[in-house]
């Protein structure tokens, strides 16, 4: 019975849906009768719902669809014009559907709604006579239809046994039925008397055994039956009937029993409204992300308090909650990539037929999920791989045979997962590539130089097929060889960040693997520094990061390269692409973050390596959309935006960089340019009170310097970060608000442009702890308020080692 | 306490009413802003809000008039410095610094503007076309708002918000 029920629940939804749309087209048919389109749809419909319906032996259902079936094909075929009127019935036909399909689900049972009418203006339509036998409902349950359960049941135990029967038998058993039935009838005419329901008169059924089942309903509608159930038709019948009857009428009187079968539990949602919620649990990641930072901070400055701990609780849950709930509404999202390959073994077969070959589809791991977004852009691609295995992998049976092969060719598609990744592998036993070939017919073509074919790889020589307007067909086919195709299959697996991975053997087959990111939304990232600025990597291209010297860095033919292990690695800076300002280089070291993308490799210098990190991509909008090099925005901890790098396009532009910076990096000199009076000086007094900043101002005011005043550390940041002075003396509060003098002094040592500016602290904190943390936060030295004008104005002085002379 | 209530519903129920009635057809409601020497305005419904200054990232490979983007409680914007867009030298920001943000449709958009004016109504017959010498569709100015002691140019927020690059 549970699987029984399975299917019936899946029968639901389908029709449910199938029929849901039934409405829209049959309203559009109205308008254009014409349409073939839109018939054989509505034609499928009901087919579909027949078959369906016949094999879960709903009859009244199968019975109506049969008949809608008949027109709609006349109609189809053109056989029949549809007009207005016989729309009408056909309506009506739709309705009555949806009415059963309504009573299967709520009943799990066809019965109780009357067809005969609309059946037998269907077949006058498709030209019967309108004499159409009715198949019985089998089960009853509500009150409002029990006459009609009297007639069936009785017909049902009566009517084919007496043939096997001795007429004792057969009287005895009359006898016993009829009891039975006029107890069951008095019971049931009191529950509907009780029910205050009007009581028609029990049919009679004294002579129903001697007729062949020609029972009068009370109903005037219900046509006279002809349809015996099965069951009843050995040998043993009576006692078989006998078992069947009490649960047949325990059915029918408790019909609660039998539980409604419950359309499966699911609702459509408007993808819309997904998006939307991927989008909040972003902005949730994010903030995630920033509370984690922000514990990490108050950690460090309030070790050892108690209410850390609390804090520290609540933030793992919070992030653990919002990594559950990001992972929730990804699946939410998920659909099983078995929607894209059931079309497949259709077209394969199609395919075997116009190219004369014999060629078997294995599908497996169909139940693998993706995003929607991913699943419906892997539909073409697939259909574009799987054709091209066809028409140029496997060959001809005759070919096939003669070396060695199984007539029959095989191409196997296979999902599964591999990480944070959905491989999709699409194998084929057939001829395989030809590198040489294939790097002859990309320069006949123009579409790569002698001297790259040359220098290509057989992996980089199989990806040419996936260039525009390759193609090795001898000949265009309806199939293949216009030379678009697979160039399509690059171009919506790039708009994924998947990877395409082709492997090939000749004369043994080829093996394509497309490996596609699970979601869109949410990557993982390896952040990285270059100067002040920072860029997330797609953690999936990461192949590996290395620590070099600079003496590590060769130069070849004007390209910077370095040996990884047994390969030469081409490298470039990041900051050579994104136009980043080197000022100041000095470190000895370097990173290098190797880049892979199907065969190429790249070594992409930075000056730091961040660490790795849950991004959230945004787009940068239509305004800034299209940047090379750039795939989008995340939004850090910290609130600022940091760019996306796009991996694939990152490698062409790679191409195109020739000058290596990296190599003469020794000459920032511009920041310590030569002083030759003394308001070339300048200092930037950094207080949130100003008296206390008329104090510096006045002790210093006698030097000459430029002096520059900001109110708080962010304020002092953004001075800064104008770049309009360059500072040679910072003089800063610890106390402040917004940010204080040890955040600000963290910031600005972050920054390699700022390394060796002098930080003084001027405050009027005097312990020992707070000396410390002014050290750990990159100041050289504390003056403790108050202070005498002379010495302020001397420790100054020494840190910026100013001239004497221009005093 | 209810009566002290109703009176204040009533105030402003009051006032609404005079807004209402203030708010003519023929009246158009601007926010003025300065670049450089120059007076602006954009249509007071075009502006999403009007924030002070805080970090945003460079994004490489854009004109120099495009700063970079900037996270507004969410959303990565771009943000366009509006001097160098109008010829004018980049200039630091201070105290007096805006960021415009304008929104379109879907477009959205940081304007950074070195101060800010006033909201301005004004009648629609005294905003006057462009001058002559700008011509057709390619210019920025919708037109040009004449009131007692000052002129002031009407930009367009569309072709503020269209990428031009």
């Amino acid at each position: 019975m549970d699987e029984f029920q399975e299917i019936l629940q899946d029968f639901l939804v389908e029709s449910f849906e199938l029929v849901e749309k039934l409405d829209e087209d049959l309203v559009e048919l109205e308008n254009t009768p014409e349409d073939l389109e839109l018939l054989n749809g509505i034609f499928r419909v009901a087919h579909t719902v027949k078959g369906a319906s016949s094999f879960l032996n709903f009859d009244v259902l199968t019975h109506l669809t049969h008949h809608m079936e008949d027109v709609l094909n006349k109609a189809r075929h053109g056989d029949l014009i549809i007009t207005p009127d016989i729309m009408d019935v056909v309506l009506e036909s739709i309705d009555l559907m949806k009415a059963l399909l309504n009573t299967i689900r709520d009943t799990s049972a066809d019965a109780g709604i009357d067809v005969a009418d609309c059946v037998i203006k269907l077949d006058k339509i498709s030209g019967g006579d309108g004499d159409v036998p009715m198949p019985t409902p089998k089960v009853v349950e509500t009150p409002v239809i029990e006459e009609k359960v009297v007639v069936e049941e009785t017909v049902a135990e009566d009517e084919p046994d007496y043939d096997n029967m001795a007429p004792d038998e057969l009287e005895a058993e009359i006898e016993k039925l009829l009891s039975q039935r006029q107890e069951e009838d008095r019971i049931k005419r009191e529950a509907k008397i009780e029910a205050g329901e009007p009581v028609l008169e029990a049919p009679h059924i004294e002579d129903e055994a001697e007729e062949d089942v020609v029972a009068q309903p009370p109903i005037p509608t219900v046509v006279p039956v002809t349809v015996p159930v099965a069951v009843q038709k050995t040998p043993v019948a009576p006692k078989k009937a006998k078992v069947e009857e009490p649960k047949g009428d325990a059915k029918a009187a408790a019909p609660t029993k039998r539980a409604p079968a419950t359309v499966e539990q699911t609702i459509r949602v408007d993808v819309k409204r997904l998006d939307h919620l991927m989008n909040l649990i972003g902005e949730l990641v994010l903030a995630k992300n920033r509370l984690i930072k922000i514990n990490d901070d108050v950690e460090e400055r309030y070790e050892g308090e108690e209410f850390l701990e609390e804090l520290n609780q609540v933030v793992s849950i919070v992030s653990l909650v919002t990594t559950d709930l990001q992972i929730a509404v990804m699946k939410t999202r998920m659909l099983p990539i078995g929607k894209v390959f059931n079309k497949f073994p259709r077209m394969i077969r199609d395919l075997t037929r116009e190219l004369n070959k014999k060629i078997e589809l294995e599908i497996s791991g169909e139940d693998t999920e993706l995003d929607k977004s991913i699943v419906e852009e892997i539909g073409d691609p697939l259909v574009h791989i799987i054709r091209n295995s066809c028409d140029h992998g496997i060959e001809i049976p005759s070919v096939r045979l003669e070396s060695g092969k199984p007539e029959t060719g095989t191409i196997t598609l296979k999902a599964y997962n591999e990480g944070n990744q959905i491989v999709i592998q699409i194998d084929d036993d057939g001829k395989g590539l030809d590198a040489e070939m294939l790097k002859d017919k990309a320069m006949e073509k123009g579409l790569i130089t002698e001297k790259e074919a040359d220098s290509m790889s057989e992996k980089e020589a199989f990806l040419l097929i996936m260039k525009p307007g390759f193609s090795t067909a001898a000949s265009v086919t309806n199939v293949s060889g216009r030379g678009v195709g697979m160039d399509v299959v690059k171009t919506n697996i790039d708009k994924v960040n998947g990877i395409i991975d082709v492997e090939s053997k000749k004369d043994e087959g080829t093996s394509m693997k497309l490996k596609i990111p699970l979601t869109l939304a949410i990557i993982q990232a390896l952040l990285v520094g270059v100067q002040e600025e920072y860029y997330a990597i797609p953690l999936a291209s990461v192949l590996e990061t290395v620590r070099i010297s600079r003496d590590e860095i060769y130069s070849v033919e004007g390209r910077s390269v370095m040996r990884l292990r047994d390969d030469v690695l081409s490298l470039v800076h990041i900051g050579d692409i994104f136009e980043v300002e080197r000022i100041l280089d000095a470190s000895e070291h370097a990173y290098v973050v190797v880049l892979g993308l199907g065969t190429s490799k790249l070594g992409l210098i930075v000056d730091t390596l961040v660490g790795q990190e849950e991004i959230v991509i945004k787009s940068l909008g239509d305004y800034l959309k299209g940047i090379e090099g750039i795939a989008g925005a995340t939004i850090r901890g910290d609130g600022g935006v940091t760019l996306i790098v796009d991996v694939v396009a990152l490698m062409e532009m790679a191409k195109g960089v020739k000058a290596m910076a990296m190599i003469d990096g020794s000459s920032g000199d511009a920041v310590s340019s030569e002083k030759t009076k003394s308001s070339d000086y300048t200092i930037m007094i950094v207080d949130d009170s100003k008296t206390d900043r008329m104090i510096m101002h006045k002790a210093l005011e006698p030097l000459g310097m430029t002096l520059v005043e900001a109110s708080d550390g962010q304020e002092a940041l953004s001075i800064l970060k104008q770049g309009e002075h360059n500072f040679d003396c910072m003089l800063v509060d610890i106390e402040m608000p917004r940010m204080d003098g040890y955040t600000l002094a963290t910031e600005i040592k972050k920054y390699n442009k700022y390394k060796n500016l002098p930080l003084i602290a001027v405050t009027s904190r005097t312990g020992k702890s707070d000396r410390m943390r002014g050290v750990e936060s990159g100041m050289v030295e504390y003056i403790t308020k108050p202070y005498s004008a002379d010495y302020l104005s001397s420790v100054v002085q020494r840190n910026v080692k100013f001239k004497s002379e221009f005093l | 306490m209810g009566d002290k209530l109703k009176q204040i519903i009533n105030q402003q129920g009051a006032q609404q009413s005079t807004a209402t009635l203030d708010q003519s057809d023929d009246i158009v409601q601007l926010v003025g802003f300065i670049i450089g020497e120059e007076e602006y305005a954009v249509p007071i419904l075009a502006i999403q809000e009007i924030i002070k200054p805080f970090a945003w990232t460079r994004v490489p490979q854009v004109p120099a008039y495009v700063l970079g983007v900037f996270n507004l409680r969410g959303s990565v914007i771009p943000l366009i410095d509006l001097r160098v867009k109008f010829g004018l030298q980049l200039k630091n920001h201070n105290e007096e610094t805006r960021f415009f943000v304008l929104k379109q449709g879907d477009e959205v958009a940081g304007f950074v503007i070195d101060k800010l004016t006033a909201a301005i109504r004004i009648k629609k017959e005294n905003i006057g076309p462009a001058p002559d010498t700008i011509n057709g569709n390619d210019t920025m100015i919708d037109g040009v708002g004449k009131q007692e002691d000052r002129i002031i140019t009407i930009l367009k927020v569309d072709k503020l918000l269209e990428r031009d690059f």
